[in-house]
């Protein structure tokens, strides 16, 4: 299988080699497989019409399936996965259950959404559990549609049952593939073609060694990013690397109150323990994105981004996670906050590779307040227009070990010393807050650009110190006796 | 029974949900395909000093680039001839197609476009209504509707308010972008398959700028994958690009764009710019209304005079406004050439009305509810529109008096103001408007169709007309009336793909009324087809038992059977019957006609009677705004219209709940915005935020009265665009909000009301109210 991608579409065998291999899967699924009904629009993961899901293999022996938008994934990452397309959820002449149902409530109008809300829909009865209206928009929040204003579609969910919904292991028998997959996925993948190489090692020794070998390397994890740099400037890299083979980078593990997230991790696998543990930030991941982007991207690859706006820095930063970063010689951790160079730039070596995150979690039971926003224009899967989090102890109403950071009002993630400095040892009171949000505005530098102007987003700033004061005072002891 | 009335599926659900149904870009590449794609202007104005294709030309793969040189002709336009395919000596704003390249492969494409080398000098553009008006930049004349005495008017009147009230445009963004392929054919045919509301204007256009006979070009639409007005003018241009690389090369051509693309060449809905004087009484009562549009046409005039048009005859909306001027004039600016957009203007008109009853009730210090109610349209005297048409069946009074029970406006509008009272973190508010919308092109000419209907040796039938399939359930409904006609199940209907060979001289499917005239076109060639097979039958039957007399007039068609009236139990198959048409040798084939009758209008005097009927409505909408961060959560709407009696009940509900959340994108979260050069910055779903699922009201009532509409098809309404316009009650209800927090003004807040728009707003009452500024009052 040397220099091709082997995986399976809708139950059939699939071999894609030279090109194909760099190809995106929505191309190679319309374009050289002929499956149209998976469309295109707007090739950066934000409206879900190309949505497919992707069937990853388990420690159970099982296959477990997440929709995911194909424009932006590219075909060598889908090895050694089943995809289900839309054409593939039928049963013989039968529509598949949420087909049904689409067709009887109006879900579809002029139909160019219709294949990636379907197909989003059927990965949803996955999960167990009671299907919700609020569930429903929660899983349906990465597919956009322009006729139906939604509300058939929500209809939709709610008129089917899901215990006669079936499984996709039901409708594909995953002993087959599974026996297929299994010997595939245990080995290491090169691909070369046109002067682009993919590696897809199984150990991290082989990953560095390729890094250190190749040092202009990129590595694809979830391409959440690097697909939209690819469908929109053309961004092909000649080395890239997908560590999916590498199960010790898969890694989340609570260690000394330290949660450990390895480079693999994607963000729905930070969901259930963020919902326990850090509910604040559990939030966060929620209003992140679209579901889709959240089953591809990793912890890492937001952090390796170095966006000033990435949703889950503020929070980093306040909780001074450190970054482990490796190379043929050793992993060195870093702190967050020094990781960042300026606009863009790491302190990362081009022989190393982020291995993993550890976030320090909150203690239970004490007295700390940690308070993360996120602004933007439109509430659900937007980019922001401002972040902020905020973390403090409070001792009666007095605010100490105060740390603010912000996103999106300067060329990195910036923490507010000054309006830090201010607060601490202060009393809790809205004028103190409201001081704060003044002074906080002298410490950034915000831009005008298409998500908001320079005015807003300082007004923002300003105001978003009150809002923290009208949301946390009742946690003031003198609040709590009033 | 009948199937008119029924909510079955729309025709085209089971290969939507499947993923079968074929769009543009899903045709299989025909042998020998090329590519196409465009070089457009990288600047808003600019001189043409060279182009050099020179090295574009020899890029490996790349098979033709044509300037406008290689045109038979360059110029063409729907109302005014003003509009350019391809740049000349100017290119007159970003995106303008400059060089059309086919090519063997997107690589070439990409290459060429590198390798493509034009020389433009710069110059000043113009970017708003306001340098437009300063330059005399003007498209087509100002045009004047006028009533009344304004003077005598605004004597009467307690008080005057003026204001100027600003709306920003809104992308179509159906998730289909333009899309074309062509194909050539013998002695230089061509057919072309385009992905729009409007085969014959394609077919003409693309006949002209070809310099071919109309009969040589077939355009062919199956469907489109979102329109909504887009396609009604702007699928042109991809058309004619892909027919002129067929024409040149022999060879087949496709062209496709891509979302960021579409978004930054193609117009918008119309920015509008509206001044307004308006006089009222104490109670609120209008007495006069001076109000002058102006909109951003764009480059080119495309629709822009058309869509004037409707947004001055809907100025009133819902509103009897005895003493009126309306004047209306379309501005010429450097970006693309807007357009056609659900509504049509009508949004834009409306919602400058909507957002002085806001106004008006501020300064009268009464419920704006009471204001619009004082105000509107009457069932027997004040009836009459400033342009001069009847208000018939008119059920405005109705509709607010249901909706007002139905959606608890009063009692909620005194919890919001409790609410208000309470909350330091948020603010509420609650509006109900009205919607009265006209049904008809304004233009006379364009309110006719034809249909074709065949009806083959089984008993099944093949329909089609000039309508055009986006979503909007045209073809489903079509499907049921023709099934009703015959008395037979829908399945043994299919509505054909839209080709201007069997359709010729069609009107765009525009102005919600595609399944009104198309509609009525498919009944009138079903009625003739029916009476000769009444004929037929009333011969035949009696052959089948001698005691029995039959008569045309008598024979019923019914459930797949046809039978005489008189004897029930004497039946055929309606299968049967079309057999033995046949051997009768009767013509089971017809064309329809339908002209709308009784309509008139003469836009140079702003009089006439341009609308068949009103399609009418009122909505009810509570927000809740975050004070420190704008964010805005639409709690609950209800929506109440009167459509008729809908030929399809769950098609008509799509339109009005996706029509809603249109509309509510429009005045929230759809903020088109441009960088100083005139680039759009916001031209994909990153950044430009369309309503998402979560957006969907908490709440959202949507019904409609049980009402006829004796004048149309079957009792029907027509559903496509109105309902856009419940939703600026959100907008209102966003106005109402922060009316309890700007120390006694009225807000001025503009369109859309984004979080930013929000937050400044709050921001400057804040500081107002820190400064100690008095209250005014105007």
């Amino acid at each position: 299988m040397a220099g091709s991608i082997f995986f399976y579409v809708n139950g059939k065998a699939v071999t894609a080699s030279g090109q194909d291999a760099f190809e995106t899967v929505a191309n190679f699924l319309r374009y050289r497989l002929s499956a149209t009904g998976t469309k295109l629009v707007c090739e950066e993961g934000d409206c879900g019409a190309c949505s497919v899901l992707i069937g990853r293999l388990n420690a159970a022996g099982g296959i477990e399936y997440q929709a995911v938008n194909s424009c932006i994934q590219f075909v060598y990452q889908i090895a050694g996965t089943h995809i289900i397309t839309v054409e593939g959820l039928r049963r013989g002449k039968d529509l598949h259950p949420v087909q049904e149902a689409m067709v009887k409530c109006h879900g579809a109008q002029c139909g160019f959404c219709t294949p990636g809300f379907v197909v989003t829909m059927s990965g949803m009865y996955e999960t167990e559990g009671e299907m919700t209206e609020k569930r429903v928009r929660d899983a349906l929040t990465g597919n956009l549609c322009r006729c139906t204003g939604y509300e058939p579609i929500i209809k939709a969910a709610m008129s089917i049952d899901p215990a006669a919904v079936g499984t996709l292991n039901d409708l594909y028998p995953p002993a087959e593939i599974v026996k297929a997959l299994t010997d595939y996925r245990s080995k290491s993948i090169r691909v070369e073609s046109g002067g682009r190489t993919f590696f897809a090692p199984t150990t991290v020794d082989e990953a560095l060694r390729f890094k250190a070998e190749n040092p202009s390397t990129v590595i694809v994890q979830g391409a959440t990013d690097l697909g939209v740099m690819r469908n929109k400037r053309g961004y092909e890299p000649p080395f890239v690397m997908n560590l999916s083979r590498v199960a010790e980078l898969g890694e989340l593990t609570v260690r000394d109150n330290d949660l450990h997230v390895g480079a693999t991790v994607t963000l729905s696998r930070l969901e259930p323990i963020m919902r326990e543990r850090v509910p604040e930030f559990f939030e966060i991941l929620v209003l992140f994105g679209a579901p889709q982007i959240k089953n591809a991207g990793t912890l890492a690859g937001n952090v390796a981004n170095a966006s000033p706006i990435a949703d889950t820095l503020p929070f980093l930063y306040v909780m001074g996670a450190r970054v482990e970063l490796t190379s043929t010689a050793g992993s060195r951790l870093v702190d967050i906050s020094s990781f960042y160079l300026g606009y863009k730039k790491l302190d990362l070596h081009p022989d190393e590779i982020i291995t993993k995150i550890i976030i320090p979690l909150p203690r239970s039971g004490s007295d700390e307040i940690l308070k993360l926003y996120k602004v933007s224009k439109r509430k659900n899967l937007d980019i922001s227009t401002m972040t902020a989090a905020f973390r403090m102890q409070l001792s009666g109403s007095v605010m100490d070990r105060v740390t603010i950071a912000l996103g999106g009002v300067a060329p990195t993630i910036v923490r507010l010393r000054k309006t830090e400095e201010f607060l601490t040892g202060r009393q809790m009171d809205r004028e103190t807050l409201r001081q704060a949000g003044r002074i906080a505005r002298d410490e950034i530098s915000p831009i005008s650009d298409v998500r908001g102007s320079a005015e807003f987003r300082s007004q923002l700033t300003e105001n978003i110190f009150s809002k923290f004061y009208f949301e946390t005072r009742h946690q003031t002891r003198e609040e709590a006796r009033a | 029974m009948g199937v008119v009335g029924k909510n079955i599926p729309h025709d085209s659900a089971v290969g939507h949900v499947t993923g079968e149904s074929i769009y543009i870009d899903d045709i299989l590449p025909a042998r020998n395909e090329l590519i196409v794609d465009f070089y457009w202007s990288p600047v808003s104005l600019g001189r043409i000093r060279s182009i050099d294709l020179a090295s574009a030309t020899a890029t490996p793969g790349v098979v033709g680039l044509y300037t406008w040189k290689d045109l038979h002709a360059n110029i063409f336009g729907p109302i005014l001839i003003d509009e350019l395919l391809l740049a000349e000596e100017r290119v007159t704003f970003m995106g303008q197609p400059i060089v059309v390249i086919a090519a063997e492969s997107r690589a070439a494409i990409k290459a060429a476009k590198q390798a493509i080398k034009i020389d433009i000098e710069e110059l000043k553009p113009i970017f708003t209504i306001d340098d437009a008006i300063a330059n005399n930049q003007y498209i087509g004349q100002e045009r004047v509707i006028q009533r009344g005495d304004l003077a005598a008017g605004f004597t009467e009147a307690a008080h005057t308010l003026e204001g100027v009230w600003i709306n920003k445009g809104q992308d179509h963004f159906y998730l289909e972008s333009q899309a074309a392929i062509a194909w050539p054919g013998e002695y230089d045919s061509l057919t072309v398959h385009s992905s729009t509301q409007n085969p014959s204007e394609v077919q003409h256009v693309i006949a002209h700028l070809l310099g071919l006979q109309l009969n040589q070009v077939v355009c062919v639409t199956k469907r489109m994958g979102g329109a909504f007005g887009g396609k009604e003018c702007q699928a042109t241009h991809p058309a004619a690009m892909a027919a002129l690389v067929a024409l040149k090369t022999g060879r087949p051509a496709r062209i496709v764009y891509n979302k960021d693309d579409d978004m930054q060449v193609t117009g918008k809905r119309h920015p509008f710019q509206n001044h307004y004087k308006v006089g009222f009484t104490a109670e609120g009562r209008i007495t006069a209304l001076d109000v002058r549009l102006y909109s951003d046409g764009g480059a080119y005039a495309d629709l822009s005079t058309a869509v004037m048009g409707r947004a001055m005859t809907h100025v009133d909306n819902a509103y009897y406004i005895p003493n009126i001027r309306i004047r209306g004039q379309v501005c010429r600016t450097n970006t693309p050439p807007n357009t056609a957009f659900r509504g049509f203007g009508g949004p834009q008109g409306v919602v400058t009305i909507e957002n002085m009853m806001e106004e008006i009730a501020q300064i009268t210090g009464r419920d704006p509810v009471d204001v619009r109610m004082l105000n509107c349209y009457g069932t027997s005297e004040r009836n009459v529109t400033p342009y001069g048409q009847i208000l018939e069946n008119n059920n405005l009074p109705r509709l607010f008096d249901e909706l007002l029970q139905r959606s608890d406006y009063r009692n909620r509008r005194e919890a919001v103001a409790a609410f208000n009272a309470e909350s330091e973190t948020h603010l509420k508010g609650i509006s109900l408007t009205a919607v009265k919308f006209g049904i008809s092109f304004n233009t006379k000419f364009l309110n006719q169709a034809n249909a074709l209907v065949n009806i083959y040796l089984d008993g099944t039938i093949q329909v089609s007309t000039g309508a055009t399939e986006m979503g909007q359930g045209v073809n489903t409904k079509i499907r049921q009336l023709v099934a009703d006609e015959f008395g037979i199940e829908p399945d043994k209907v299919m509505v054909m793909i839209t080709s201007t060979e069997k359709n010729n001289n069609t009107s765009a499917t525009a102005a919600s009324s595609a399944a009104d005239l198309n509609g009525s076109a498919a009944v009138d060639a079903c009625r003739k087809i029916k009476a000769r097979l009444a004929d037929c039958a009333a011969a035949h039957l009696p052959t089948l038992d001698n005691d029995t007399e039959s008569s045309p007039g008598s024979i019923v068609f019914e459930d797949g059977w046809i039978y005489d009236s008189r004897r029930p139990s004497l039946r055929v198959t309606f299968a049967a019957l079309v057999h033995e048409a046949y051997l009768r040798r009767i013509s089971l084939g017809e064309r329809g006609f339908y002209a709308t009758p009784g309509i008139d209008y003469d836009a140079a005097t702003g009089s006439g009677h341009p609308f068949l009927y009103f399609t009418q409505g009122c909505s009810a909408s509570e927000v809740l705004i975050d004070r420190f961060t704008g964010e805005l959560k639409v709690l609950r709407s209800d929506v109440l219209m009167d459509i008729g009696r809908p030929i399809n009940p769950g098609i008509d509900r799509g339109q009005m709940t996706g029509a809603f959340i249109q509309g509510m994108g429009w005045v929230t979260t759809e903020d088109l915005r441009y960088s100083d050069t005139g680039a759009l910055l916001s031209h994909s779903p990153t950044t430009y935020k369309i309503p998402n699922i979560q957006d969907v009201p908490a709440i959202f009532n949507v019904d409609y009265l049980d009402v006829d509409n004796p004048i149309n098809l079957r009792g029907s309404k027509a559903t496509g665009e109105p309902p856009l316009l419940m939703a600026l009650s959100v907008w209102t209800a966003v106005k109402n909000a922060l009316s309890f927090v700007s120390n006694g003004e009225i807000p001025k807040l503009r369109l859309p009301a984004t979080h930013e728009e929000i937050v400044m707003r709050l921001a400057e009452y804040e500081v107002a109210r820190e400064a100690g500024v008095p209250t005014t009052s105007a």
